[in-house]
């Protein structure tokens, strides 16, 4: 067979003198459009249920499961690839955009379907994440993903995880088709304000991104009128729908972010949000310089904490920020900093306080306040048996009481607890040490707009 | 004199032990020791368990009834840990759940030792069962057979059987332990099993595994590609993906010849 391909090579050079490029092997392909893939961030597989029928393969399941961890310390779910890079957008913080001379390559539907049929079937991913440049046109570029996966799931019987990335200014009807055969869709906003789109991505507009946004999510209202009536009736985008922002390539402060976020949670029903770090892949006069230290990873894990709060934890973007503190402190997480400045609600008692109030003591998550919440109801608690539920009592110890009492003498005074939380080192993921490392002084904290002790 | 109950450390052998230690010293305080691992006590009576199915059922029986469903599958699968105290800890629990007024909620019992020391077990062979979920790796043998070797701490193989039996229904598959030397096997459209004492001849699966799989190369081109550079950090991927898994992982083959050739 390859001896066969390289022969009619042969034959293709010495018909045409103009050879412009050899075709490129799976391998090559795939190199390519996973590495031009990589920076998209959700591979998750999270969101839906899905047991399989008994004659095909996959399954779902609602927890996400990671396969495999790359070099980077980013989880490996989803077969994540561009269909194509050969993109006409110009975007200036994209690698793929038309004006960069790259590599061009596209995969046919046929090739994507068994790439993730035999790395499905070996267990190395739990679905495909696809994603795509613009290849002549938004409707062009959408009709092929829609063919190959009518083929994943129609043909092959593919029923593992599918995630698809929409392109701005498709046909809402094709939409509506791809919905009914993906898992979950996402329109990435790009960037947090649509001044700041119309200067990094000209082709794109606020206005197109949202739309699609809105289509599936009135579709997926209408789904699940049908669903409740015949449970029957084939899902329209299950897992929901996700979208992700650039932090970092341009001026937007981290109140807008939230806010966008909190938007896009409430009003568009987005499951997840995600926060990029901005990497620098090109040099151009409106991004931004690029920074000694690497990508803003702690900021994004920052707003990565406060979208917890968000959804986990009942809390407001305009109780973590306002304008007068548009960005959080890089020295507390959103939580402690949350708590040091509403110190009138602490200390609150393991026994008594509600579910919410539990929820909002720095040190007790979402599990171990279900905990203390269901062992309370069979005996008192104290603080062994909280540290035994997986509370954090170091940072939760100022602001607690088990019985009346708290665990050492401490003083409820802002600056007493914020020099005592920054002794014990925040143990931060691995994914933002590296770091260099800064000494606090007090003037900072001041600065910061902290309310001042007297 | 306490009474200590000698058994193997199998799901059998330790719901026998439960069963004899609940008929005949329901209110004492007894041991549960594994055969080949028993530290010899002054002052102690052993006792070895005849093991049977009968046992076993009933014991099953008595904890879904009284305990409830969700404390059944937290007993089971801290039973199947890697840890000396599991069952003692097991029977305990099961007498201070007599003390409650409602005993399905002895899980919540958190400010129990035994409680919460089965909690505790029942979490981390859960979170392993997890983890395997996703880094189980199937090679093709000859016949179109996927095969995968695992080496995990608890003994996984029933936590995980009905997932990928529910996700590869067409397909046959064998996962093999290699720690506790049990396999489980499923053939196409039939309900999984489980081999223990290793029946299977492993010699002759070996034999018939494909030297070359395009596949396995595709996928570690993938693997390599998907990393962003500027982000790297091998830290980070050691937390979440510890080197103990990585053996039996494909994609982290061609690394571990380089090293070798590094150290020679």
């Amino acid at each position: 067979m390859n001896e066969l391909k390289t022969s009619l090579c042969v034959e293709n050079k010495k018909l045409n003198t103009l050879v412009i490029q050899e075709p490129f092997t799976l391998q090559e392909k795939l190199h390519i459009l996973g590495a031009a893939a990589k920076y998209d961030v959700a591979c998750t597989s999270s969101g839906v249920d899905r047991r399989n029928d008994g004659t095909g393969m996959g399954n779902a399941y609602a927890a996400g499961i990671c396969h495999s961890f790359s070099a980077d310390g980013r989880c490996i779910s989803l077969l994540k690839i561009l269909f194509t890079n050969e993109c006409i957008y110009d975007c200036k913080y994209c690698a793929n955009r038309s004006s960069n001379d790259v590599v061009r390559t596209s995969f046919t539907p046929d090739e994507v379907c068994t790439l993730v049929m035999e790395f499905y079937r070996r267990n190395y991913i739990e679905g495909l994440f696809l994603s795509s440049g613009i290849l002549k046109s938004p409707d062009f570029t959408m009709e092929l993903i829609y063919i190959t996966l009518h083929k994943l799931r129609h043909i092959l019987n593919f029923q593992g995880y599918i995630h698809v990335k929409t392109i701005p200014g498709t046909n809402g009807e094709l939409i509506n088709r791809i919905g009914f055969l993906a898992d979950r869709m996402s329109v990435n906003l790009e960037l947090p304000t649509a001044e700041s789109l119309k200067k990094l991505a000209p082709n794109k507009s606020r206005k197109k991104i949202l739309e699609p946004m809105r289509l599936v999510q009135q579709n997926r209202i209408a789904n699940k009128h049908e669903l409740a009536l015949n449970n029957r009736a084939p899902a329209f985008v299950p897992a929901g729908q996700s979208t992700q922002m650039i932090i970092g390539a341009t001026p937007e402060t981290d109140y807008q972010i939230m806010s966008v976020a909190e938007t896009l949670y409430n009003k568009f029903d987005l499951k997840r949000v995600f926060y990029s770090a901005f990497i620098p892949v090109n040099e151009d006069l409106a991004l931004p310089a690029v920074k000694q230290g690497g990508p803003p990873l702690l900021r994004e894990h920052r707003l990565y904490q406060a979208d917890w709060l968000l959804r986990f934890y009942h809390f407001q973007t305009k109780e973590l920020l306002d304008e007068k503190n548009p960005n959080f402190n890089v020295f507390l997480d959103p939580k402690c900093n949350w708590a040091l400045k509403h110190l009138e609600y602490f200390p609150v008692e393991v026994n008594k306080a509600d579910y919410k109030t539990l929820l909002r003591v720095p040190g007790i998550g979402v599990r171990s306040a279900q905990r203390i919440v269901a062992a309370r109801r069979l005996g008192i608690l104290d603080f062994q048996d909280l540290k035994k539920m997986g509370v954090v009592l170091k940072r939760a110890l100022y602001f607690l009481t088990c019985k009346g009492k708290m665990m050492y003498a401490t003083k409820i005074e802002e600056d007493y607890i914020l020099r005592n939380l920054l002794q014990i080192k925040e143990s931060l993921p691995d994914s933002v040490t590296g770091m260099a490392y800064q000494q606090l002084s007090l003037f900072d904290v001041q600065s910061n707009g902290d309310k001042k002790v007297s | 004199m306490r009474s200590i109950y000698v058994c193997h450390d199998t799901i059998q052998g330790i719901f026998s032990a439960l069963y004899d230690a609940w008929v005949y010293n329901r209110h004492a305080d007894v041991g549960i020791e594994f055969v080949g691992k028993v530290e010899r006590q002054l002052f102690c009576q052993y006792i070895d368990v005849v093991e049977n199915e009968k046992k076993v059922l009933a014991v099953e029986r008595l904890i879904q009834k009284n305990l409830g469903e969700n404390t059944y599958h937290d007993i089971y699968y801290a039973l199947l840990a890697d840890d000396a105290k599991k069952a003692e800890a097991v029977f305990q629990t099961m007498q201070a759940a007599r003390a409650l007024r409602n005993s399905r909620k002895i899980m919540e019992h958190l400010s129990n030792d035994s409680v919460t020391k089965v909690f505790e077990l029942s979490r981390r062979v859960g979170n392993e069962a997890h983890l395997f979920q996703g880094f189980v790796r199937f090679r093709e043998l000859q016949g179109g057979v996927l095969f995968s070797e695992i080496a995990p701490k608890s003994q996984v193989l029933t936590c995980i059987a009905d997932y990928f039996y529910n996700r590869y229904p067409m397909e046959n598959w064998m996962i093999h332990d290699k720690t506790h030397g049990m396999s489980l096997v499923h053939p196409k459209q039939k309900p999984w099993f489980l081999l223990t004492h290793d029946q299977a001849d492993l010699q002759q699966m070996g034999s018939l595994i494909q030297v070359e799989d395009d596949y396995e190369d595709l996928w570690k081109t993938f693997f390599q590609s998907i990393s962003i550079q500027e982000r790297e950090n091998y830290c980070c991927q050691r937390t979440h993906l510890p080197l103990r898994y990585r053996k039996e992982m494909v994609e982290f083959h061609e690394r571990k010849v380089d090293r070798k050739n590094i150290g020679s």
